[in-house]
């Protein structure tokens, strides 16, 4: 062990080959989504439009989710998130094809957000008055800055943590730490402001303040919930396998189980306070999410996205096999989904309360060819690097069999 | 290794070196077992004065009624408020640090939560006071609870106000017991060094027949672990339900919500600004700078940066959505604030609670204790000008401009709150002279003779 490194510093940390076949299948599932959305588009452009958000805000929700969580671990240091820097790290490369994703729903603008439909405007007298803010060039102005904050604070970061690599030594470490701060800020920011632009303005005259960080609370949730599964893939492939041991599950599991309480804290808040307040415009926004058939998938969410894993995350051994804990994780990631399209979908019907609930297979072929894409291109950015930053100081501590 | 990575991280350490199981003990129990400084009977004394003008404070308030505050319609609720909120959002600092830091196996909480607990209850102690005076005929405020009567009397449990009532009492007691079952091994030993035999007595008692076995270490640790579980919860719950009094209700100001998470925050900023307060000048007049080290000080700075910027970005969403919303109370609301005739308070909180602050950024800044000592007193009253902001420019212009009114508070209301800064300050002379403010134990726990040898891997 020389110059306290924890791995001699020739072990071979590339990622493994099989990933290949990984991406392969990716693409696949890509073309035949984006095939059926194309057939979806040519059918019926609203409804695309109207899945299409749902699904990318899914994909971009979990690589916010691992940019946020990245940070996180760059400021605070310690253990726990070394082992999956490079996992996490990976998805923060992924943000110039998401923002290239955004593309359509520039597009589809008119047909998703009422305040861009100058004939609804001219009636609205509510929407006229917030026209400073929801306006359709401010509105694009405001996304490309949001992404040109993420794209660059990923590539310092990146780009440190590579020449980190190649100089093989510990002094970088202070700088990434010292982006890190300003860098959450940041993040913190630009976040709550793109939730109230692409999701809260979907209903025009509502406003909760809780929002924002509702938004951030469900990217921690995705970020683990996506990172668990990858984990996993990984304990049984060189050069991870081995090193990922089930204390390391249980510090994800732990942290699962936190922000999925914090997210159920923040959407509990929100409805006590606003079911209490019964004012008219606040109260409408629920009253659409349980009625008709949202009131089961209100259902659904609460158990789902808090009661079922909070009861299981609580077991130290579920937590500490990654296998179980990864279905839980999967389970958690299909009820991100599912919260997006709770928060989006009803704001569709337009206060038309016998609307109800009806899902489109659009739902679901949006959802593949996005993932299908940010997948294939994920694995691809996960092969650029090795899986390990063998010079971060705590590496040694993170690799310990047991505290 | 020859560095760890705490050294190579350039961090200090969390105890200073060449200390022994004996050093700190005998450092440590010496403060309590000594003779009293003379200081300590100076500020003891002014304490205890201001105690008396609570008292008097109470007194009148009980004789006359709370027409000698200054009350009125439309500012029905005012300093009692203010100053429980704020009280009660200090003694959060106590709790996180120690049930969530210990949760967290953050092994620097150990030479600050034995004072930061105890400051956590003299602090509920006096939050307790204010809700209580507040009803009106406090001899009535046992009808607050919910228990079969012949008046037909039942609290109405869709209020906040009834759960704090529950959240309150629930936190003074696990907090109470937290302390106290963490203090019982510290309490052995000072029995044990007590040369006075009416000291071993009252120390003995207190101790609860420890006598340091096996089993003994056994059973402390599990209730130990349980009751930090336990302590975890109350750290969002208690400031949650304080923050539920205020965001139930209608008026601008008051109805956001973002409240839960933000007071939380600011409780919690608040919290370790006071034990900032306190750690700072405890280390230097008790010459502990080997046990609550630069490390302490720099991370309690660090937490009070992230929960301060946390409180700030609550402020900044305030601001957006009354004018986002579109809702012309809100932005009245907030352009009063800014404006109106409280705007002084409202400059004042921004520079105290977002602009003071900022200055942590800097590692040269947190590892001067002074300059962190005046971080924390501009948040000390930040937090509570803060409380004085939502409270009072929420309530004195609401919907109907017939009924704005202005407030301030009189005489008996500043007296009071003088005094149970008095009570909170004699309290803790109290605690610093006849209890070991520093966990001896578990100080012993985490010096270098206790870490088990590590065998050198490859």
């Amino acid at each position: 062990m020389t110059d306290g490194l924890a791995l001699p510093a020739d072990t071979d940390l590339s990622a493994p080959a099989s990933l290949d076949g990984v991406r392969r299948r990716a693409w696949m599932v890509a073309t035949v989504g984006i095939a059926a959305s194309g057939l979806g588009f040519a059918l019926d452009s609203t409804q695309f439009y109207r899945s299409y958000l749902v699904a990318w805000l899914f994909w971009l929700g979990i690589a916010l989710g691992c940019f946020a969580l990245g940070l996180l671990h760059q400021l605070t240091r310690g253990a726990w998130g070394l082992m999956v820097r490079r996992i996490l790290g990976a998805a923060t490369r992924t943000f110039p094809l998401l923002a290239l994703l955004f593309i359509p729903i520039v597009l589809g603008m008119k047909e998703l957000y009422l305040w861009a439909q100058p004939e609804v405007v001219a009636h609205d007298e509510l929407i006229q008055q917030k026209l400073w803010y929801l306006e359709p060039r401010f509105f694009i102005a405001r996304a490309v800055f949001y992404f040109a904050v993420w794209i660059s604070i990923a590539w310092v970061l990146n780009r440190l943590s590579l020449r980190q690599d190649s100089e093989r030594s510990h002094k970088l470490f202070r700088r990434m730490q010292f982006f890190a701060g300003p860098g959450l800020v940041l993040y913190a920011l630009t976040a709550t402001f793109a939730s109230v632009d692409w999701l809260m303005s979907l209903d025009p005259h509502w406003y909760s303040s809780i929002f924002g960080i509702s938004f951030i609370g469900g990217h921690a949730v995705s970020a683990l919930a996506w990172l668990i599964p990858v984990a996993l893939y990984f304990t049984r492939r060189p050069p991870l396998e081995g090193l990922l041991r089930p204390r390391h599950f249980h510090d994800y599991g732990k942290l699962l189980l936190a922000f999925v309480m914090l997210w159920t804290y923040f959407q509990l808040s929100q409805l006590i306070i606003i079911w209490s307040g019964n004012l008219p415009e606040e109260v409408k926004w629920y009253l659409a999410r349980t009625e008709g058939g949202w009131k089961w998938i209100s259902i659904a969410l609460a158990l789902g996205h808090f009661a079922l894993p909070f009861v299981l995350l609580l077991s130290r051994d579920l937590k500490r096999d990654a296998r179980r804990l990864a279905s839980v994780a999967l389970i958690l990631l299909a009820m991100r989904w599912l919260d997006l399209y709770w928060l989006a979908a009803p704001a569709f019907s337009h206060g038309d309360s016998h609307a109800g609930l009806s899902f489109h297979w659009l739902d679901l072929a949006t959802v593949f060819a996005v993932g299908g894409l940010w997948t294939a291109f994920y694995t691809q950015q996960l092969q650029r690097r090795p899986m390990l930053p063998v010079f971060e100081p705590y590496l040694g501590e993170a690799l310990e069999d047991e505290d | 290794m020859s560095q760890g990575p705490d050294t190579l991280m350039g961090k200090p350490p969390v105890v200073a070196p060449g200390h022994t199981s004996g050093s700190v003990t005998d450092k440590i129990s010496s403060i309590v077992l000594e003779r009293t400084p003379r200081w300590w009977w100076v500020g003891f004394g002014i304490a205890f004065l201001l105690v008396q003008l609570l008292l008097l404070s109470l007194t009148k308030l009980v004789l006359e009624g709370t027409g000698i505050w200054g009350l009125n319609i439309p500012v029905g609720w005012g300093f009692a408020i203010i100053n429980f909120v704020w009280w009660i959002g200090i003694g959060h600092a106590g709790t996180l640090i120690s049930a969530i830091l210990l949760l967290l196996r953050q092994d620097w909480r150990t030479s600050i939560n034995r004072f930061a607990e105890a400051m956590t209850l003299f602090a509920v102690a006096c939050a307790g006071i204010f809700p209580l005076i507040h009803v009106g005929r406090p001899w009535l405020a046992y009808w607050l609870l919910p228990y079969p009567n012949t008046m037909g009397l039942w609290p109405q449990f869709r209020s906040p106000l009834i759960w704090d009532v529950f959240a309150v009492t629930t936190y003074a007691l696990v907090s109470l017991l937290f302390w106290y079952v963490g203090l019982i091994p510290d309490l052995a030993t000072l029995r044990d060094r007590s040369r006075r035999k009416w000291k071993k007595i009252v120390y003995g008692f207190g101790a609860m027949g420890w006598r340091g076995s096996a089993v003994h270490w056994h059973n402390y640790e599990v209730a130990y672990l349980l009751l930090a579980g336990l302590a975890t919860p109350l750290v969002v719950s208690v400031h949650t339900v304080v923050s539920f009094d205020f965001a139930v209700g209608q008026i601008a100001g008051w109805h956001a919500t973002i409240f839960p998470p933000y007071f939380v925050a600011g409780a919690i900023f608040a919290g370790f600004a006071m034990v900032l307060t306190l750690a700072i000048p405890l280390r230097a007049a008790f010459n502990l700078q080997d046990f609550i080290t630069l490390r302490h000080i720099q991370n309690m700075a660090k937490v009070m940066l992230a929960t301060g910027l946390i409180v700030a970005y609550g402020y900044m969403v305030e601001i957006f959505m009354a004018f986002y919303s579109g809702n012309q109370y809100e932005e009245f609301m907030l352009l009063n604030r800014i404006g109106g005739p409280y705007k002084y308070h409202w400059w004042a909180l921004l520079l105290c609670n977002v602009l003071a602050p900022q200055i942590l950024w800097i590692r040269a800044v947190r590892s001067r204790p002074w300059i962190v000592f005046l971080a924390a007193m501009f948040v000390n009253v930040g937090m509570w000008l803060e409380r004085f902001v939502i409270v009072v420019t929420s309530l004195h212009r609401d919907f109907l401009p017939s009924s704005w009114g202005m407030y301030s508070g009189t005489f008996w209301d500043w007296a009071t709150f003088v005094g149970t800064i008095g009570l909170f300050l004699a309290l803790l002379f109290l605690f610093l002279r006849f209890l070991p403010m520093i966990s001896i134990f578990e100080m012993r726990t985490i010096l270098p003779e206790a870490k088990r040898p590590k065998e050198s891997s490859s």
